[in-house]
């Protein structure tokens, strides 16, 4: 019986975090206006808040005395197979995570974390779109989603530091800084790979990759699965207890650094005295106190706008660094889109959506709404710093004949560099 | 028995009975969900929670739950912004501005303040039932608010609108004799009073748990709630 794991597992994850906010929540509807799937479909059951509604009536039914009730007289139904089923196709395809409900719902209910929490009853079920979980599987065996073995790992790097002549460092006992890639770097954008070596190199950063953590991206985590999150996460921490480093860097890879740097610290014990951040917050670092110096202006043609990523802008609190750099990149070409920041509509590709074919149509949809941002401005070029909305962008220009350049913000920072 | 005895009745001992309920009834809900427990956060912060939960409850004090701080969200559903806020507004108003309702609390606490005059606080009131109808009827055809409710969410409306429908109609002498209206009017409340533990309705307690969660997720990642 699957629903009967599924509402185990719903039980063991209430605590007080959990059932305070579901016992917050009025049934006023707001957070549909907040979600982009639900905006691009109109389909009422994207709404953030039916997205949580096993979670509440297992909450309900389980710790409440009207839930009882209600379960008595027949109000409610228990969970069944069927439910989810139902709702699993729900939260994996149409949810990316990004957590812009929280902030339109007027109790603030943290939506996002909940539906993680409503994703975790489901894996222990092993009720997960086939297609992510073929994902998951080849990251516990192969070590990468993406097919991104020891071998391939090597070859790819090599193949890299010679196209762009650029110095790799790896496995280095004792460097101060381990950065870790994730495979859609690797394998779809591996200029980042250079870009990025550049910049650390230029700032004179005494910066290492290992072999043992070859590979930030977290499928446990997508999935919901926190064994298997704790699985990956520990490969990495293993990579950086090996080299002694004092410092983790996620490159441009949105929910792996919430997985690592915002959620690991609750999930299991993280090596003392390493100190986890984003490539794009080092970047900022290295702008401000002068240790790169970047050519003004280097890319002031056109529109110039920048797509805040929900686990790295919103999420993860790197809002104010993208924009300094592209103040001196863009002086003039730079405009925001409405809205942006932390109020971002997010690239709808997160979360693992973009990994599951059979949510493809509402991908596309949900990428309507970016394409109206961007067309409001008139954006010729469209700049973020998550090769996960990068992938999404790149296939949705594609898909929608676009007629507007995606880029990374390493990358620009890269080619902007000045010795 | 007459309507001199109902009202004895609904105003006496029943109120009594209810306010106990409630007050027990939301307690027990309360502890319930502290003793669930709670995990101590350990990630390292670069913000400040507790800036986060200060600005998340500015952001949402008293009606400003109503007020769209998120872009292009409130033309998308302006009904339950302009209706929530006015209804609200509205409730608070008539239960602590007005006179009649501000007297009640002195009895019960030993204290009052001044009070709002009385065609303020009748015009609120209108205010307030036209806004729940709206409501109302926002949830009979809002497609989600359509798949989200039950005979609870209707129940949370019914129970809130017939003690607002009386008190306006006794203070305006509509229909029927005052004491029957007076008599109606304390019953709804009794029932108000005995539903809101058992109900959604309750909000406004749990209201203080999500919103300082919703600021400190935010402020901890330096992100403005
Ligand atoms: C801290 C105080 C309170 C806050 C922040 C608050 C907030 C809200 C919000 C955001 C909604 C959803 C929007 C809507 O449907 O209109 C709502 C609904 C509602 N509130 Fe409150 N509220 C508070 C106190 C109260 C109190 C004291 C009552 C008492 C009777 C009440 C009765 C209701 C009812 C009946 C609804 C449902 C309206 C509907 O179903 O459409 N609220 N509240
Ligand atoms: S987290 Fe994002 S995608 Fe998921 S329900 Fe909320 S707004 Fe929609
Ligand atoms: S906006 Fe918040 S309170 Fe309203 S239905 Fe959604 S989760 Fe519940």
């Amino acid at each position: 019986m699957e629903s009967q794991i599924v509402l185990d597992t719903f039980i063991k994850e209430t605590g007080g975090y959990v059932a305070s906010q579901l016992e917050a929540c009025t049934r006023c509807g707001m957070c549909a206006e907040a979600c982009h799937f639900y905006q691009a479909t109109g389909n009422p059951e994207y709404a953030p808040v039916w997205k949580i509604e096993l979670l509440k009536r297992a909450y309900e039914q389980r710790f409440t005395l009207v839930g009882k009730a209600k379960l008595l007289l027949g109000i409610d139904k228990s969970i069944t197979d069927t439910d989810i089923a139902d709702f699993s196709k729900i939260v994996y395809e149409a949810c990316t995570m990004c957590n812009k409900c929280s902030m339109v719902c007027p109790m603030g209910i943290q939506l996002g974390p909940l539906i993680h929490e409503v994703r975790s009853g489901f894996s222990e079920a092993g009720v997960v779109p086939a297609d992510l979980m073929a994902a998951v599987e080849k990251q516990v065996e192969e070590g990468s989603p993406l097919g991104v073995t020891d071998d391939v790992y090597e070859s790819r790097l090599e193949w890299v530091a010679d196209e762009w002549e650029v110095e790799l460092p790896m496995d280095v006992k004792g460097a101060d800084t381990l950065v870790i890639f994730s495979s859609i770097e690797i394998m779809k954008f591996p200029e980042n790979i250079a870009a990025i070596a550049k910049i650390l190199n230029a700032a004179g950063e005494n910066w290492t990759l290992s072999k043992k953590a070859r590979e930030v991206v977290n499928f446990g985590f997508y999935e919901g699965n926190e064994e298997r999150t704790i699985m990956f996460l520990q490969r990495v921490f293993d990579g950086a207890i090996e080299l002694g480093v004092k410092k983790i860097v996620v490159t441009e890879c949105g929910h792996a650094y919430d997985a690592l740097r915002w959620t690991s610290y609750n999930l299991m014990d993280v090596p003392k005295g390493i100190e986890i951040t984003h490539i794009v917050g080092l970047i900022g670092d290295y702008l401000r106190t002068g240790k790169i110096k970047l050519k003004e202006g280097a890319f002031n043609d056109g529109v110039v706008t920048f797509h805040d990523a929900c686990k790295i802008q919103r999420r993860g609190g790197h809002i104010k660094e993208p924009r300094e750099i592209l103040h001196v990149l863009s002086p003039d070409a730079f405009k925001e889109m409405s809205p942006s920041h932390e109020e971002s509509i997010c690239c709808g590709g997160g979360g693992g959506v973009i990994a599951i074919k059979e949510a493809d149509p509402i991908r596309y949809a949900a990428f309507g709404l970016k394409i109206d941002q961007m067309e409001k401005i008139g954006a010729t070029t469209v700049v973020m710093s998550c090769s996960n909305c990068r992938l999404q962008f790149t296939d949705c220009v594609q898909h929608f004949n676009l007629d507007v350049k995606v880029a990374g913000l390493s990358q620009m920072v890269a080619d902007a560099l000045v010795e | 028995m007459n309507w001199t005895d109902v009202l004895a009745f609904a105003r006496g001992p029943l109120f009594q009975v209810a306010l106990l309920v409630f007050i027990a009834g939301m307690a027990y809900r309360l502890v319930r969900v502290i003793f669930l427990g709670w995990q101590v956060d350990k990630v390292p912060a670069r913000g400040s929670k507790v800036g986060g939960a200060a600005i998340s409850f500015l952001k949402g004090i008293l009606i400003w739950p109503f007020v769209p701080w998120v872009k292009n969200t409130f033309k998308k559903n302006p009904v339950i912004y302009l209706a929530g806020g006015l209804f609200h507004l509205g409730l608070f108003v008539v239960l602590v501005l007005g006179t009649a309702h501000m007297l009640v609390w002195k009895s019960l606490l030993g204290f009052g303040w001044k009070t709002l005059p009385l065609p303020i606080v009748d015009w609120m009131a209108a205010v307030t039932i036209v806004a729940m109808i709206t409501l109302f009827i926002n949830r009979l055809i809002n497609p989600v608010l359509k798949l989200i409710t039950g005979p609870a969410e209707w129940a949370n409306l019914a129970i809130v609108f017939v003690p607002m429908v009386t008190g306006y109609m006794m203070t305006h002498h509509l229909w029927f004799r005052y004491e029957a209206l007076f008599s109606l009017h304390m019953l709804a409340v009794d029932v108000l009073l005995i539903w809101i533990p058992l109900s959604r309705i309750s909000h406004f307690m749990f209201y203080f748990f999500s919103k300082a969660i919703h600021g400190a997720d935010f402020g901890k990642r330096a992100v403005e709630p």
